[in-house]
């Protein structure tokens, strides 16, 4: 069976020099939800772009479902659906109007378009509101006809690129049930960017880990966890000092300690996290240092971008929520 | 291609009969024009009176029988190209609320989405040239206001040219103003760009004074400007003329070679614009 996504050595470099996405190579099989996760400015949204052929790559090549983004853009763009970070409706339109012109745009005559559209305004909760203008649209309506006109030509792969952005928690959970259950009725593959982990935890079949343009992993992401190796100790010693890194790393079973997190708390992976929690106690009582809390845990994407990639998520996403969406 | 072209076009007639100040104004705006402009702007009041007065009107007019009806073919003119100013911002427009994102994202040939935009564009740009002209016409019947007289036997052919001079000036306007709708993405630069085109089109043609008043370089520069060679189909059509050195199929040539070679460069600019980067 054809890979719904497949590139080898993906780059795209500006023509001012700016390296935005190097040599990245991946595979995303038919059918499955893949995310692909990274901060702001890590070439997610340049890598999307090179997959739905907004922008040529100039190294490497992608193909998706099986034809070649750079030498048949237009047939790809057949295959493919769209939905963008922002509404791209037309506010004085009507949502079926909307619609009728996405499938327009694609090729669809109207006898075509219109049992379709009926279809989708109705299994996404617009059929009441679907001759009204979008200018009186909630944010969660505006994202649901997104996915509309992204899908009302029937694609074979879903791009979702940062979807959810600006939706409450309530309006980010019913985006993504629409999701799945369209996966369930149309065979879609989806391609998603979020900066939600814990969304790419629960939704995505695999995951994929870019910065500064470089793909960093692949797997499920039970499988990424699993590579950190068994549980996460996090111990945050009563006040800051030296002493504690020699201190735990001469404990069995504890190997590395990572640098302490901003709020102070060393975090280390060890293969049982809770057996190991009476040792910590013990070695820095010892030792006469004093803890504020020791806690065992398995580890969480957050877990897994920190140890690839040096840093927090959390900064990166709240860079995002504060409205610096751009990333090259 | 068929499909995509009538989507966009539809979309952009939706988009207009949706906002009630827009539609208004493109009824409005020509009737002020010849209402205000025109009757204050009348220099009929300048020329003498009496026969020697009038000989002399219809010799610096070319046969329009007063500097009114002159004036009112060349505001046709004018109208038109001031709605062409605007055919890019749609597009600019579009690029500011994403639309355009999704619109370049599908397969729609980018001929298609030109076309289509350039269709209602241009359309709309000159029916109210036609309206113009009327109303033109219906103030002879309005007291206290000097209204455009045409001569009692114009053609159908005569009417057609007509027709065919003013969809040529909407096309070739239009395309222009639309590439640069493409090409740009700021506002401002568009605004300066148009403002910038705008005086010089309208100062260097006859639209609204004989040709015959300006100085020797001006007058070479307007005989060939494309909305000099619109008026001149129109006024050679509607009065019984004399003094063109040539016919309005003359005139017409020279307007389709002006709109090939604008709505050429506009094409190939635009399709450059909506190139993958």
């Amino acid at each position: 069976m054809t890979d719904a996504i497949r590139t080898d050595a993906l780059g795209k470099t500006y023509p001012t020099g700016t390296v935005a996405v190097k040599d990245v190579t991946l595979t995303v099989r038919p059918g499955e939800i893949f995310g692909f996760l990274g901060p702001n400015g890590a070439g997610k949204t340049t890598t999307i772009s090179m997959l739905t052929t907004v922008l040529r790559p100039t190294s490497g090549r992608a193909e998706v479902d099986g034809i070649d983004v750079a030498r048949y853009p237009g047939r790809v763009r057949r295959r493919i659906g769209l939905v963008f970070q922002r509404s791209t409706a037309d506010e004085v339109l009507t949502g079926r109007e909307n619609l009728e012109v996405a499938a327009g745009l694609y090729g669809l005559s109207p006898a075509e378009a219109r049992p379709r559209i009926r279809e989708l305004l109705d299994h996404l909760d617009l059929g009441d509101a679907a001759d009204r203008r979008v200018r009186g649209y909630s944010g969660g309506m505006r994202r649901r006809l997104e996915i509309a006109a992204g899908i009302v030509h029937s694609p074979r792969i879903l791009f979702l690129d940062e979807p959810t952005l600006g939706l409450d928690p309530q309006g980010r959970a019913e985006f993504w049930e629409f999701v799945r259950d369209l996966r369930r009725r149309q065979e879609l593959t989806v391609f998603l960017t979020t900066h939600y982990l814990d969304e790419a935890d629960r939704l995505a079949d695999r995951i994929s880990i870019i910065d500064h343009g470089q793909l960093l992993t692949t797997g499920t992401p039970g499988e990424l966890k699993d590579r950190l190796g068994g549980d996460l100790l996090v111990v945050r010693p009563a006040r800051a000092g030296d002493g504690i890194v020699r201190v735990l790393e001469s404990i069995p079973g504890i190997a590395n300690v990572d640098p302490p997190a901003p709020d102070g708390a060393y975090r280390m992976h060890v293969a049982r996290g809770e057996s190991m929690v009476p040792s910590v106690v013990r070695a820095c009582d010892a030792a006469g240092i004093e803890l504020a809390t020791v806690s065992a845990r398995s580890p969480s994407l957050d877990d897994v971008f920190l140890t690839m990639t040096g840093r927090e998520y959390r900064e990166n996403a709240d860079a995002l929520e504060n409205g610096h969406t751009h990333s090259p | 291609m068929y499909r995509e072209f009538v989507t966009v076009l539809r979309r952009e007639y939706l988009r207009w009969v949706r906002v009630p100040i827009w539609v208004a104004s493109y009824f409005v705006v020509p009737i002020l024009y010849l209402v205000l402009f025109g009757q204050a702007f009348n220099l009929n009041n300048l020329f003498p009176t009496g026969p020697a007065g009038e000989f002399y009107v219809r010799q610096a007019l070319l046969g329009a029988p007063n500097y009114f009806s002159y004036f009112a073919v060349g505001m046709a003119a004018f109208v038109t190209l001031t709605a062409t100013l605007y055919a890019g911002t749609g597009i600019l427009f579009d690029k500011q609320l994403g639309i355009h994102q999704r619109t370049v994202a599908t397969p729609a040939p980018r001929t298609a989405l030109f076309a289509g935009s350039l269709t209602f564009r241009a359309f709309m740009a000159a029916w109210p040239a036609f309206l113009s002209l009327g109303v033109a016409v219906l103030f002879l019947r309005v007291p206290g206001l000097v209204g455009l007289s045409v001569r009692s036997s114009v053609s159908a052919l005569g009417l057609g040219e007509v027709l065919l001079a003013e969809a040529l000036l909407a096309l070739m306007f239009t395309a222009v103003f639309l590439s640069f709708g493409y090409l740009l993405d700021s506002n401002e630069a568009y605004f300066g760009i148009t403002s910038l085109l705008n005086l010089p089109i309208l100062f260097t043609s006859n639209a609204m004074f004989p040709q015959s008043t300006m100085p020797a370089w001006l007058q070479n520069v307007t005989a060939y400007n494309p909305a000099s060679l619109a008026v001149n189909v129109m006024r050679e059509n509607l009065f019984n003329t004399s003094g063109y050195p040539y016919p309005p199929g003359i005139y017409l040539l020279g307007l389709f070679a002006w709109a090939a070679a604008l709505i050429g460069i506009a094409l190939y600019l635009s399709a450059r614009a909506l190139r993958v980067p």
